[in-house]
C-alpha cells in the first residue's frame, strides 16, 4: 500500500475520532465508570508542575490547561509515530528478507 | 534497574522503559498476527506494575490505534483486508457498542457490575476457546481423515466458510449483500448487522475493544477465511481505538509519554505479528488463539477469585498468566516466523 493510501487511512480515522465522541457521549461515560472504583480516591485530573521541566513540564502544562489540545496532541502523536515506525520496521524486515506480498488465503 | 525508568508527569509515578517496550511488544505482536486490540493484556498488567486504573485504561488505547495503523496497511498489503465488510462492521458494533454501554450504566444504579462483567468474560472467553478448539480437532486435515475432508467438499461449504455460516448465508433477507474481497456472493445486510451490533453490545457491555470477539465472529458466523477475518477484525480494531485514544485523552486518562514509548515496542511487534501471518495457516491462527483466549479466561477468573477471597496472591498470579501467556505466544510466533523464513529463504536460494 502506498503512503497516500496509509494517510488517507489516518485521516479518516482523524475524522472519525473528532466526531464519534461528541455524539456518543454515553460511552465515555462508561469509559468514566471503568476507572471509577480507583477515581474517587486517587485519580488526579491536575498535575503539581512546580518540580517539572523541559518535555515533561510541557505535556503536564497542555494536560492542565487545554484538554482539547492534550488530545489532539496524542491521537496525532500516536498516528504519526505509528505510521513512521511501521515504515522504519517495514525497511529493516525487507531489509532481512522478510517482505510481505498478496498471499494465498489456505486454511 | 533504576537507569531504565523514567517520570510519567501526568501519571505522576516513576516506570521502567524496558517494561514499558516489552509490554508493547508484546501486544504488537499479538494484535498483528490476531487482528485484536489487547487492552484485555495491557490494561492489568500496567495496573499490577503500578499505573492508576484510570490511567491503565486509557494509555493502552492509544498504544493500539497507532500500532494498528501499520497493522492494517502490512495486512492490506497481503490482501487480508474486507475494507466494505470493516465499515459495515463499524456502523453497527458502534449502535451495539452504545446500547452495551446504556446497560451497564443502568446496571451501575442497582449494585456492583464488576462481578457480573467477570463472569460474563469467563464464560465468553472460556467457551469461545473451548469451540476453537473443538473446531480444530474435529476438522483439521491433520486429525481428520481425508474421506471426511473431501465429505466437507460435497456438502459445498466454500473455502474459509463453515456449516454455520453457510446456514446464514442462506438467509434469503433483502437486500443482499457481497463481499467479494472475502469470497462472499451474498448474504442478508441484516444478518451482517445483527451479528455486529451483538458483538458491538459485548464489547460495550465488558468495557473492551472487542478484537477477541470480531475475530471468531468473523470466521464461524460470516465465513471469511482466518487470515482475511484478522485484517479486517483489525480495521474495527484501528476505529475504535482512534475513538477510544481521543475520547480517554479528553477526559485526561491517556499517559502520553508511556503511550509513546510502548508504541515504538508495539510498532515493530506489530510488523513481526503481521509478517508472521504470511507463513502460519488460517487453522494454525485458529488454535494458537484458542489457547489465547482459554489462558485469558483463567486469568480472569484468578481475578475473581481475588475479588472474592480479597487475597493479594490471586491478584498477582492473574497477572502472571496474562503476562506469561502474552510472552510465550509472542515468542511461538516469533520462533514460527524465523524458522520459517529461514526455509523460505533456503528454497529460494536452491531454485
Amino acid at each position: 500500500m502506498s503512503t497516500t493510501r496509509a494517510l488517507v487511512i489516518l485521516l479518516v480515522s482523524l475524522s472519525f475520532t473528532c466526531v464519534i465522541p461528541v455524539v456518543f457521549t454515553g460511552y465515555n461515560e462508561v469509559c468514566s465508570s471503568e476507572a471509577g472504583s480507583e477515581q474517587s480516591t486517587e485519580f488526579r485530573n491536575k498535575v503539581d508542575t512546580s518540580k517539572l521541566s523541559g518535555i515533561e513540564y510541557l505535556i503536564a502544562d497542555m494536560y492542565n490547561n487545554d484538554r482539547v489540545l492534550y488530545a489532539v496532541v496524542v491521537t496525532l502523536v500516536m498516528a504519526t509515530l505509528g505510521t513512521g515506525m511501521a515504515f522504519l520496521t517495514d525497511l529493516v524486515l525487507k531489509a532481512l528478507g522478510l517482505e510481505v506480498s498478496r498471499i494465498s488465503h489456505k486454511e | 534497574m533504576n537507569i531504565f525508568n523514567i517520570y510519567l508527569p501526568v501519571a505522576g509515578i516513576e516506570f521502567s522503559v524496558l517494561l514499558l517496550i516489552l509490554i508493547g511488544f508484546c501486544v504488537g505482536v499479538l494484535g498483528g498476527f490476531f487482528g485484536v486490540g489487547g487492552g484485555w493484556m495491557i490494561t492489568p498488567a500496567l495496573n499490577i506494575f503500578g499505573f492508576h486504573m484510570a490511567f491503565a485504561i486509557g494509555t493502552p488505547l492509544a498504544d493500539i490505534f497507532g500500532q494498528s495503523i501499520g497493522a492494517v496497511r502490512k495486512h492490506h498489503r497481503m490482501g487480508n483486508v474486507d475494507w466494505k465488510l470493516g465499515f459495515v462492521s463499524i456502523i453497527s458494533s458502534v449502535i451495539g457498542v452504545e446500547i452495551g454501554s446504556r446497560v451497564i450504566l443502568e446496571m451501575e444504579k442497582v449494585g456492583d457490575v464488576g462481578s457480573v462483567v467477570r463472569w460474563c468474560y469467563i464464560v465468553l472467553l472460556s467457551a469461545l476457546g473451548s469451540y476453537m478448539m473443538y473446531d480444530y480437532f474435529s476438522t483439521h486435515p491433520r486429525h481428520k481423515g481425508s474421506a471426511d475432508v473431501s465429505s466437507k467438499s460435497a456438502e459445498k461449504i466454500r473455502p474459509g466458510g463453515t456449516k454455520v455460516s453457510e446456514k446464514l448465508h442462506r438467509i434469503n433477507l433483502p437486500p443482499m449483500i457481497s463481499f467479494p474481497a472475502s469470497g462472499i456472493q451474498g448474504v442478508s445486510v441484516w444478518i451482517i448487522l445483527l451479528v455486529f451490533l451483538i458483538t458491538g453490545f459485548l464489547s460495550g457491555f465488558m468495557g473492551v475493544g472487542g478484537g477477541f470477539i470480531i475475530l471468531p465472529v468473523l470466521v464461524y458466523l460470516i465465513g471469511l477465511p482466518t487470515t482475511i477475518a484478522v485484517g479486517t477484525s483489525l480495521v474495527t480494531v484501528l476505529f475504535t481505538a482512534a475513538y477510544g485514544c481521543f475520547t480517554y485523552a479528553l477526559k485526561g486518562r491517556v499517559e502520553l509519554l508511556a503511550a509513546f514509548i510502548m508504541l515504538i515496542g508495539a510498532s515493530i511487534g506489530a510488523q513481526v505479528g503481521a509478517t508472521a501471518i504470511k507463513y502460519i495457516k488460517g487453522y494454525g491462527i485458529r488454535l494458537l488463539f484458542a489457547i489465547m483466549v482459554i489462558f485469558a479466561s483463567l486469568s480472569v477468573l484468578t481475578e475473581q477469585f481475588y475479588k472474592m477471597a480479597g487475597k493479594h496472591i490471586f491478584q498477582q498470579l492473574a497477572g502472571i498468566v496474562l503476562m506469561g501467556t502474552a510472552l510465550a505466544m509472542s515468542a511461538l510466533i516469533i520462533g514460527k516466523l524465523t524458522l520459517e523464513s529461514r526455509k523460505d529463504g533456503t528454497s529460494s536460494r536452491q531454485n
